[in-house]
């Protein structure tokens, strides 16, 4: 049965609604006004895209996105999965692990990086989506590990398994797609992170397209207004990918992530 | 039976341990190609273990497993070929009904076409033509455990291994599944162990029944033996009700039970001189009570079993009450408050010291 919202709910409902839509309608405003202040446009788009650097820069950070997005997937699902199917007692061990990044100030792996990281992947842009694997894992875990809770996963493992199929198929055709919802919440971390970090591009000297923003937005306010908006929807648009790009045929009711 | 595609099982000597805990003790089972043995026993007794290490997703300490005279110990689960169904259900949630039968072809890479024509096949066996589009959570519990048969025997496994499937389900359901099974298993012909805690189940079913205890096969043979003649007081006092009666052992070895001897089936080699008899309640006969005869009673209460009645006397002599199975058009004549007498009519009974 449903339950009926009060009028009180939805005032609350509405001032949160608010809270959340003025200021971004205020910086779309501000985005589209002309010179003078007096017209709008979309001028300062035009200046950003005519900006040297746009295309590349956003091609790299895409790139770096996408890139961490796998590394997350291919190493915290196997790991989480082992954890709920046998490795209990090093749950306690890797979710500290996983923990770890929030106390970690960035510039400590900025400095780690420069003294551990293996000189190969130094010498590359990216190495900074191995550091973003790092820094979302606070994150990425939680998410990975309330979806696997909220399967029977040791039955369906062993339904699986004692179908015929090795561990790989058993986590690509069964596991990953029962945890559709949870595998989608920590894809949309990984590279909304990888999208918008900036300081350990920074410390790195690395040019990504959120340092990019940094420096061409000193020049030209309403162009800076312009860009954070450009970047909000350009996350919007990965949630929106993400959320219902690859939907399966089937509704995942099973999952909350 | 149809047996020309089953084959042999073999367990010898196996042992398994949690920790201190024994859960499989030396134990030994042989299952003849195409033979349906159903695993019985209470809870922790070892049943499933015995399972999960055939299927390969446990490991035993020690002890060898021969399928069709080949060891496969080591062998992992996926590549045992062994079909197994759940106590829970196990369909895969994202995948339909055909999708989830043709899920171990698909694995093994057979074609598209083989897969669907497969598990169509299946589908009908199982009698779920109709379902083969719908999601897992768009079935009643029969039906998933149905299509989860139907999943365990699209791969034409060698063994068929059935883990309580039938537990979650209610008790008409239960029951036609049940004689599902047994038909499906016949017509297919593939060697099948089955465990289950439900007697009646086991009974039911199986071509034979391995009472389990303890982590040890107490006894394994057909249901009827298993009823009627245990292999020793552990596994009578398990399968089926039983009447513990006051025995003494007489000078010519038998056993009197209320002034009556009946003969002593003495398969634990016991040396006591008394104890308790063990008499089921069908082998009880109530009549007319009789001056001063130790197996006077008093009827206490009934019980509608539905085709049976389950009556319950107090013994006059001892305070000890009884209980004794009678069709239920015979049961009128023993009205709560009724004096009769308590006749044995077994001819061997196991003696509990």
């Amino acid at each position: 049965m449903k339950r009926r919202l009060s009028a009180g709910n939805y005032l609350v409902l509405l001032c949160a609604f608010a809270f959340f839509v003025v200021p971004m309608i205020a910086a779309i405003e501000f985005s589209l006004r002309g010179d003078q202040g007096t017209t709008h446009g979309l001028s300062n788009y035009r200046w950003i895209l005519a900006q040297e650097g746009f295309g590349a820069n956003l091609f790299t950070s895409a790139r770096l996105a996408a890139i961490t997005a796998i590394l997350v997937l291919l190493l915290m699902v196997p790991t989480i999965v082992y954890l709920h199917l046998g490795g209990a007692r090093w749950k306690r061990i890797i979710e500290f692990i996983c923990l770890v990044p929030l106390v970690v100030p960035v510039i400590s792996y900025a400095m780690g990086v420069a003294t551990a990281m293996p000189i190969f992947l130094q010498s590359t842009v990216y190495e900074l989506s191995f550091l973003y694997v790092i820094v979302t894992m606070p994150y990425t875990y939680r998410a990975l590990d309330v979806g696997l809770s909220s399967i029977p996963l040791l039955t369906l493992v062993e339904a699986s398994k004692s179908a015929g199929a090795t561990m790989r198929q058993t986590l690509v055709l069964v596991v990953m797609p029962s945890i559709r919802s949870a595998i989608n919440g920590a894809i949309f971390l990984s590279v909304a992170l990888a999208l918008g970090e900036f300081t350990l591009a920074v410390l790195l000297h690395w040019d990504t397209f959120p340092t990019w923003i940094n420096n061409v937005a000193q020049s030209n306010v309403l162009g800076a207004v312009s860009l954070s908006v450009f970047s909000l929807v350009g996350a919007w648009l990965v949630v929106l990918v993400v959320a219902v790009g690859p939907k399966s045929k089937h509704s995942d009711q099973n999952q909350e992530a | 039976m149809s047996n020309q595609h089953g084959i042999s099982v073999n367990l010898q000597g196996v042992t398994k341990t949690y920790g201190t805990v024994v859960a499989l003790n030396n134990f030994n089972l042989d299952i003849a190609p195409g033979e349906l043995v159903a695993l019985l026993g209470p809870s922790g007794c070892g049943k499933t273990t015995a399972l999960r290490i055939l299927a390969g997703l446990d490991t035993q300490h020690s002890g060898q497993i021969l399928v069709d005279g080949k060891d496969i110990v080591g062998v992992p689960a996926n590549k045992r070929n062994m079909g197994m169904v759940f106590q829970a259900y196990s369909l895969f949630p994202t995948m339909t009904v055909l999708e989830n039968i043709a899920y171990g072809m698909r694995v093994r890479h057979i074609s598209k076409e083989k897969q669907v024509a497969r598990a169509n096949e299946l589908l009908e066996l199982v009698g779920l033509q109709e379902t083969g589009k719908r999601l897992s959570h768009q079935l009643s519990g029969g039906q998933q455990q149905r299509v989860a048969l139907a999943r365990a025997l699209a791969i034409e496994p060698s063994v068929l291994l059935l883990d309580e499937p039938l537990s979650a389900l209610d008790a008409q359901v239960r029951t036609q599944l049940r004689d599902e099974i047994k038909r499906i298993q016949t017509e297919v012909g593939t060697t099948t162990l089955f465990v289950t805690h439900d007697q009646e189940e086991a009974m039911a079913i199986a071509d034979r029944v391995g009472v389990m205890r303890h982590g040890v096969l107490e006894q394994c043979a057909s249901p009827q033996a298993v009823y009627l003649n245990p292999i020793n007081v552990s596994v009578a006092k398990f399968v089926g009700a039983m009447n513990l009666l006051p025995a003494v052992v007489t000078t010519n070895n038998e056993l009197e039970i209320y002034g009556q001897s009946v003969g002593w089936r003495n398969p634990d080699g016991l040396t006591a001189r008394s104890g308790r008899a063990l008499v089921r309640p069908e082998q009880l006969l109530l009549g007319s009570p009789t001056t001063d005869r130790p197996a006077n009673a008093i009827v206490t209460n009934q019980t509608f079993l539905g085709p049976l009645t389950r009556i319950s006397a107090k013994v006059m002599s001892d305070g000890n009450t009884l209980h004794v199975e009678m069709p239920s058009i015979e049961a009128s004549d023993y009205p709560i408050g009724k004096n009769v007498v308590v006749t044995i009519q077994a001819t061997s009974v196991l003696l509990d010291a």
